[in-house]
């Protein structure tokens, strides 16, 4: 026994004991790249032999679970959960268990990089950081000179650092900032917000009911609605799942319907039909807390199941059994909302009927039902940004009903920056984010940067956006870096802090150091904005709350409540107009969209097309984690997923590579040929088919949804419609 | 350890297939990039039904640290041993690479380790265990699929489980007795 257990410790190889481990042959991966870019001089042999324990945050997706980093001799050994972290329920995926990899990869990003040959040649010259950051400042100037400061747009997506990043926009004078929300849940927040003024978390864990559209829970991770949706141990939860796939979550769930792509609205009227004609709600209920409803009667009425059924291909009488027992279980009843990109382009009116059927079930902030979020309140930071005259409003001003001033509407901007109308912007700072594999229809995003005078990425990896950069900036990870303080809302709010688990490897650098520098040269009022250790920042974050601070050091993790906090909305107003639930919404009848939610019909799917379908997979986040290694292995490349009858209809065979057309581009990929998709539609998963020749692992595999989906968007919040776009298919 | 005999119990009713098992393993042991090197899977079971009636199940498996091993028993060098506790060892510098104890292995639990020149395979996450913690797949799972503890314990949950619920092993008829017990 003794035997195997010296024999196990010498073999774990980074958990040796004797200070010579770190010379044995038989090193694991992580301490190999590192030793193999020691011998190149590139960077220095890990030495400090010690071992210690970071909490931290993972950032593989945009869940924030809590992570104990495990560090040997320098190296990061393992990502374990941390027990503590109530969000995320002792757990880590297999994408926050590939974390090490984003550090460990040699594909990452290590040097500031300028470009020497033409945009997207992948010729390259490694820049010290001052010549790097010059050059960005030498043409950030050149076009506020040139054109206007609103000539920069600066695009990026959520982070814990991005909060810095947004704040250069502000140092420069340029309105253009622009974010992810519009290619996420825009229309989502949208249609909650209308109804509810905020949008609410389903109480998973405690609902008897929930009917999940298109919420592909087990493969698109949401923590910890993705571990609570299943029945424990003698539960007694119902799931009813729509999805046009047979996805994980189907495979889970207690029934699955293969609902029409664009009939989700005609099933939750025909549920609300249900429930008001056969007088399933709480008419005192509905007095006291919402607006409208007497609206809503007579509008619900030509909404019957049997209606709906010719619409989204589920039975009347199931629509009419569903709708009794979800009613039947209220109010730990839940039309869970998901958190996905818009379907259409009138998906916001279609997140508003899931809004108001949850609302006359009478779910609002009670257990099983849909809460509002709750938030730790950290102390805000103040900084005076320098002011310039004449700066223009944003580029897309106006384009949609409802457009956030912070995240704008990809759409629409891209739309103005090709026009260049109403002026031009010429110069694009990128953070982050992916604008190539993730804007649907990539060829006027490669249009979009083709007419821009300058492009810089930070960014940890080469992705597609950072191949067609003029100037690429390596950001350290979140395991290199410590991070403000995040107070993330939700049911079970709480803070969360990345502490700094290593050094950076190779040259990079956190964006607080990068943003420091750039403000740094553009003068003493920029530089003010960041006069501070990221130490200061978390000090002053937290100064509103005592003991905070060590229980984060502590546990990884601060909270008030390890349970959801019921009823915290009652006896004040909602942020809506009426101040209660708005059934009826005057302020869309004021702007000239429909009050109540209308149905509108999608396009057939024509004769020889087929509907593509995005979504997601709990291997992968975006386009950002294809080519981690760990995760490469699950899944090498991607499939265009057809129905196996159709395939043989079709004279396809599964594994034959395909061309698939839309009116838009053109992909080829393998086919494979399922039962799990309708016969209308198409399926891939995104990440694939990427331009960067330094995502070595995954270029040339596999095909771009992007590439293939036109852009449809919804007038009302500027999202953009992902199952708007027919395909056809050829063998390649 | 002695005393013990340790096995792991699964509910696979739980299971959504999403390989945080696989890629723990991986970095836990450093096992080496490459779909065929793991030492632990899960398998998509065969789609039941037509469209639209369809269902599937995804069973986790590894080493199943057998009551009767095959894999010993083939061994030629002694390089495959096994401890008190069931754990099923293979000594790195016994083993000459002759791999027959995989082609014995009716689970296909074992992969030839060209970074250590030896058949490797799970061990329990014998080093976390033998330090009070959990494997490193049964910490990790998001909807707490694995139970990991001592039979020998009437008290712990492996043997709570194994009491309270029907279960299987798999391929029982080999007559390997298997330590990974799946809840039916």
């Amino acid at each position: 026994m003794s035997r195997l257990l010296d024999k196990n410790l010498s073999r774990r190889r980074f958990l040796g004991l004797s200070s010579c481990a770190l010379a044995t042959v038989a090193v694991g991966s992580q301490v190999k790249v590192l030793k193999a870019l020691a011998m190149t001089g590139k960077v220095s042999e890990p030495t400090a032999m010690t071992s210690k324990d970071v909490f931290t945050s993972c950032e593989m997706c945009v869940n924030k679970c809590g992570v104990i980093a495990r560090v040997k001799n320098g190296v990061i050994h393992k990502l374990d959960p941390n027990p503590d972290y109530i969000k995320s329920r002792n757990m880590l995926c297999a994408r926050g268990n590939a974390g090490t990899q984003a550090v460990y990869d040699p594909d990452r990003l290590k040097y500031p990089l300028i470009r020497v040959g033409e945009r997207g040649e992948g010729k390259w010259r490694r820049a010290s950081w001052d010549e790097a950051l010059d050059l960005v400042m030498k043409n950030m100037n050149e076009i506020a000179e040139k054109y206007t400061r609103a000539g920069m747009m600066f695009a990026s997506t959520e982070g814990f650092q991005e909060h810095f990043f947004l704040m250069l926009a502000e140092a420069y004078g340029s309105p253009n900032t622009v974010r992810h929300a519009t290619l996420c849940l825009s229309s989502n927040i949208q249609g909650f917000g209308a109804t509810y003024g905020t949008n609410p978390n389903p109480d998973v864990l405690n609902s008897d009911y929930i009917i999940m559209s298109g919420a592909n829970r087990s493969e698109a991770f949401i923590t910890p609605d993705t571990i609570d949706f299943l029945k424990g141990d003698g539960g007694q939860r119902k799931v009813v799942y729509l999805d046009p796939r047979f996805t994980k979550t189907a495979a889970k769930a207690d029934e699955w319907y293969p609902i029409k792509p664009g009939g989700d609205m005609a099933f939750i009227l025909a549920m609300i039909n249900v429930i008001v004609s056969e007088g399933l709600f709480n008419q005192a209920y509905l007095d006291e807390h919402t607006v409208g409803f007497d609206k809503l009667v007579p509008h619900i009425e030509p909404y019957t199941p049997e209606w709906a059924e010719g619409e989204c291909e589920i039975a009347a009488a199931d629509i009419r059994r569903i709708a009794k027992e979800f009613a039947a279980a209220a109010p730990k009843a839940v039309y869970y909302q998901g958190r996905r990109s818009s379907f259409f382009s009138n998906d916001t009116q279609m997140r508003r009927a899931m809004a108001i059927l949850n609302a006359i079930i009478g779910n609002w902030d009670v257990p099983g039902g849909m809460i509002p979020s709750g938030k730790i309140k950290l102390a805000e930071h103040v900084y005076v940004a320098p002011w310039y005259d004449d700066v223009p409003d944003r580029l897309d001003k106006d384009c949609v009903t409802y457009l956030s001033e912070k995240d704008g509407s990809w759409k629409h901007f891209r739309d103005r920056v090709i026009a260049g109308e109403p002026y031009p912007v010429k110069g694009m700072m990128v953070y982050k984010q992916n604008p190539v594999a993730s804007i649907p229809n990539r060829a006027k995003t490669l249009e979009m940067m083709k007419q821009m005078d300058f492009i810089c990425s930070i960014d940890i990896t080469m992705s597609d956006t950072a191949w067609l950069s003029d100037v690429v900036l390596p950001e350290a990870t979140y395991l290199e870096r410590m991070d403000p303080v995040e107070s993330i809302p939700g049911l079970l709010p709480l803070l969360s802090l990345r502490h700094q688990v290593i050094e950076p490897l190779f040259e990079a650098k956190p964006c607080l150091w990068i943003m420091q520098q750039l403000a740094k040269r553009m003068g003493d009022e920029a530089a003010e904005m960041y006069d501070y250790t990221i130490e200061e920042f978390v000090e002053h974050q937290l100064s509103l709350l005592p003991g905070a601070r060590e229980m984060l050091d502590s546990k990884g993790i601060y909270y008030e409540n390890a349970t959801p906090v019921y009823g915290s909305s009652f006896g004040k107003p909602l942020k809506t107009k009426s101040g209660k639930i708005e059934i009826y919404s005057e302020k869309y009848a004021e702007n000239g969209h429909d009050p109540l939610p209308v149905f509108t019909a999608q396009t057939t799917v024509p004769q020889g097309k087929y509907r593509l379908l995005v979504g997601r997979h709990a291997y992968f986040t975006h386009g950002t984690t294809a080519n981690n290694p760990y995760l490469h292995d699950l899944m090498p490349e991607n499939t265009l997923w057809l129905n196996a009858g159709e395939a043989k209809r079709m004279g396809l065979k599964h594994g034959q590579r395909v061309r698939v057309k839309s009116p838009v581009g053109e992909e080829v990929l393998a086919l494979e040929a399922t039962e799990k998709i309708r016969p209308d539609s198409v399926y891939m998963c995104h990440g694939f088919g990427v331009l960067s020749k330094e995502q070595t692992k995954i270029y040339g595999k596999g095909g771009c949804d992007a590439a293939l989906l036109e852009d449809e968007v919804c007038p009302i919040s500027g999202n953009v419609a992902m199952h708007h776009t027919f395909v056809e298919i050829f063998p390649a | 350890m002695n005393n013990k005999r340790f096995a792991m119990v699964l509910d696979t009713r739980k299971c959504i297939d999403c390989k945080a098992c696989t890629v723990a393993c991986k970095a836990e042991n450093h096992v080496p990039l490459g779909r065929e090197n793991h030492r632990n899977w899960v398998t998509e079971e065969h789609l039941r039904g037509k469209f639209p009636l369809l269902g599937q199940s995804y069973t986790p498996g590894q080493c199943m640290h057998c009551g009767n091993t095959p894999c010993k028993r083939v061994c030629p060098t002694s390089a495959t041993g096994q401890n008190q506790d069931g754990i099923v060892t293979v000594e790195e510098h016994k083993c000459i690479g002759c791999k027959y104890c995989m082609t014995a292995c009716p689970y296909d639990a074992r992969y030839y380790n060209e970074e250590i020149g030896a058949v490797d395979k799970c061990t329990f996450c014998a080093h976390r265990i033998y330090i009070g913690r959990l494997p490193a797949c049964v910490e990790t799972c998001p909807t707490k699929v694995r139970v990991f503890g001592d039979l020998n314990d009437p008290n712990s949950e492996v043997s709570r489980l194994l009491a309270k619920y029907p279960h299987r092993v798999i391929k029982e008829e080999m007559g390997t007795k298997p330590y990974l017990f799946y809840l039916i």
